[in-house]
């Protein structure tokens, strides 16, 4: 994909595109008229079109206008597919012109239309059939296209038209149309990528990720930013979808093995050990923990696990189903263990006393990607991460692990945020192509799309996933009185050594000032660290004196 | 090949013994000798411990044995403590684990290996394999899930893609 660099070479774009795209690219070059060789442009040859280079431009031009008229035309789409047989799509130049000629007038530009946004078809309105052309209106939709496009390119080269390229930027010039509030020159920039995403391979590559953006965006424009049905999604659905996404790629489970590493060292000496997991789900990570505690030296503690989740709507106690399978499997290695359910709906309403943490047990704090969903997007003195964290200190934890996305999705201004969004999410579909295990690659592929959805549809409460860098959460969690816990040498192997046992080559681990990411081809994607609670300051430190101090 | 002398002496062994008083004629019949067929059979690699277990029903007592594949799951690695063994076989037994972990781990990094890193190798594996044991309890336990397959497939990954 192309996204790492946006002055993209063009042999990179063409040989990115020709690899996924339709099959009438070829490997070969067709045969070439003598007279014509030298004027031949050899790039687009290589990808089996003859074009003449100083024929470039018009023709690109032409392109887009025959893509305009296709798009907006009411003509039956199947008589135009059999015109590949008629006319040498080879010869590009006089095949665009031709196909140009059936269409008799220019295309209609209406000023509304209806979008149906669950199955991505245009409902006709009176106005596609009248001949009343808005003549005005449909160049200069196209002139700003083009003019807009031509801010964003660096280099605007007729070449560089290459769909998968266009299609990204037609996303950024979108975004930027609703950042404005300008939603019906987004709306029609909606249609056209639409209709572009109909000539581009959206089996993977650039043309997966960008479909789900454009779902994301109609969304927002259509739905507004209530976020639809998303969060709606039942628990249920979400752990098979989180279950998926955990056996597809390495994130969650270097999350895990991470995690229980830290805990682990942490534990070390301990007899009476408390765990309290945010987002219990299966249970996935705590199995390897159990058995790390059965065989460390010195015997296994007594290990008590609380685990926090949704509760589920229809009488199943999910929470309680893991924590009884938990428990066999620590009555198999012999590990005194017990287990407690925590059911809330947010994490904000769970309260420390639910947890019940015995003062002589040494607790740890686990949370995988579940502190950036407190984030409000205003920071107010009663944000609910603030008096999480406030909380989670007063248990004074051992050690507390903090596994987050690595990515800015909690920037105010739209733009940014989709921009960022675009680039961490095509990071991660790229390295989800390595997967070949059926259906977790697709189940774990509709997992990242409601994160997509909601980073871009959403707003205010409706937008969970608000993540941050690790940057931003080192400072955060200073502030709230945490000092960081570097990770060991153990752990980093144990990442490395588990990376490699993916098929994937891309996958890299590096270390961050003792936190350790996870990225792919050295964009880091998910973030793990540990901390610790600093012991409470003293009080004549605090800013709340008592009054007899201030007496003279 | 250890392999072949063992068929050779087999069959050698079985064909003079039918009908034959053993006294008159002394060869040697490893069967007779089971402590020592198990110190050979304890020095195989995976492969050929398998192609063993198919030679005769002694043998594939033998061979099923779980004390074999701890060998070879130790084999590189200096002993681990005893509590081990119990955790183990309460998971599955060694068989199992190295046939589901150790074996695809060791491959799979023999690419990137390092000696200092087989003991990690094995903790790593142990960890797939406990994982692998619990949605295996999931699997059998659950009894309204709607979701199509109950088999674990925590340990997909370590699966090659093509399956010789």
């Amino acid at each position: 994909m192309v996204l790492y660099d946006d002055s993209a070479t063009l042999a990179g774009s063409c040989s990115g595109s020709g690899s996924g795209s339709s099959s009438s690219f070829s490997s070969k070059p067709p045969p070439m008229q003598q007279q014509q060789q030298q004027d031949i442009d050899d790039l687009l040859a290589g990808a089996g079109y003859k074009v003449r280079s100083s024929e470039l431009r018009k023709v690109a031009h032409r392109l887009e206008r025959l893509e305009t008229a296709m798009v907006n035309s009411p003509a039956d789409f199947s008589q135009l597919a059999s015109d590949t047989i008629h006319y040498n799509p080879s010869d590009l130049a006089s095949w665009v012109d031709s196909l140009l000629s059936e269409f008799a007038e220019p295309p209609t530009y209406p000023s509304e239309f209806i979008m149906d946004p669950v199955t991505n078809q245009t409902v006709a309105n009176d106005v596609w059939t009248t001949t009343n052309p808005n003549m005005p209106q449909v160049h200069q939709n196209i002139s700003y296209e083009q003019q807009s496009l031509n801010n964003q390119l660096t280099v605007v080269t007729a070449m560089e038209e290459d769909s998968g390229i266009r299609l990204v930027h037609m996303l950024m010039t979108c975004a930027e149309c609703v950042q404005r509030g300008d939603f019906s020159l987004a709306t029609s920039f909606l249609k056209d990528m639409q209709g572009l995403l109909t000539r581009v391979n959206t089996v993977c590559g650039i043309g997966k990720v960008a479909g789900h953006f454009i779902d994301a965006l109609s969304r927002r424009i259509f739905q507004g930013i209530g976020g639809g049905s998303i969060n709606g999604g039942s628990a249920f659905e979400n752990e098979i979808l989180y279950h998926h996404f955990y056996e597809a790629c390495p994130y969650l489970k270097f999350a895990h093995f991470t995690a229980n590493q830290a805990i682990l060292e942490a534990f070390d000496g301990h007899d009476c050990v408390h765990v309290v997991d945010f987002n219990l789900m299966h249970g996935l990570q705590w199995p390897a923990l159990i058995q790390a505690l059965a065989l460390r030296p010195g015997g296994p503690p007594l290990l008590r696990l609380t685990g926090i989740g949704p509760p589920s709507p229809d009488g199943r106690d999910s929470l309680r189903e893991i924590g009884l399978r938990l428990a066999e499997l620590a009555r198999s290695v012999n590990v005194r263990f017990a287990f407690r359910g925590v059911a809330a709906s947010r994490l904000e309403d769970v309260k420390p006393w639910m947890l019940q943490v015995n003062p002589k047990e040494s607790v740890a704090v686990n949370s995988i990607m579940q502190l950036h969903r407190l984030l409000g997007s205003d920071s107010n003195l009663n944000s609910p991460i603030e008096t999480v964290l406030s909380w989670i200190r007063s248990l004074n934890p051992k050690i507390m692990t903090v596994v987050e996305q690595e990515a800015n999705h909690n920037q105010p201004g739209f733009l940014d945020r989709f921009t960022e969004a675009l680039h961490y999410y095509s990071t991660m579909f790229d390295s989800l192509e390595a997967c070949t295990a059926e259906p977790d690659k697709t189940l774990a592929e509709i997992y990242i799309q409601r994160e997509i959805t909601n980073v871009v549809s959403c707003e205010g409460s409706a937008r969970v996933e608000r993540h941050e860098p690790l940057g931003k959460w080192r400072t955060r969690l200073s502030g709230a009185g945490f000092r960081p816990s570097h990770l060991g040498s153990n752990a980093y192997k144990q990442a490395s050594m588990l990376l490699t046992l993916f098929s994937a080559e891309g996958y890299s681990v590096e270390e961050n000032e003792g936190c350790l990411t996870l990225g792919w081809h050295s964009r880091p994607l998910i973030a793990a660290s540990a901390w610790q609670a600093v012991s409470h300051a003293p009080a004549a430190l605090d800013t709340h004196r008592p009054v007899q101090s201030k007496a003279g | 090949m250890v392999q072949y002398h063992h068929r050779g002496c087999h069959r050698q062994g079985n064909h003079e013994t039918v009908g034959e008083n053993k006294e008159k004629r002394p060869k040697f019949f490893i069967n007779d000798h089971v402590d020592i067929l198990i110190e050979i059979l304890k020095r195989l690699d995976c492969r050929s411990l398998c192609v063993a277990a198919s030679v005769c029903r002694l043998w594939c007592t033998i061979a099923r044995n779980d004390s074999l594949w701890e060998n070879l799951c130790f084999r590189h690695v200096s002993p681990p403590p005893t509590s081990v063994r119990s955790v183990v076989l309460a998971l599955g037994g060694y068989k199992r684990l190295y046939m589901g972990c150790v074996r695809p781990v060791r491959s799979r990094l023999g690419r990137a290996r390092r000696a200092s890193w087989a003991r990690d190798e094995v903790q790593l594996s142990l960890s797939l394999f406990c994982v692998d044991y619990y949605e295996r309890l999931g699997g059998s336990n659950s009894n309204g899930r709607v979701v199509g397959e109950s088999s674990p497939s925590s340990l997909m990954f370590l699966c090659k893609p093509v399956n010789v």
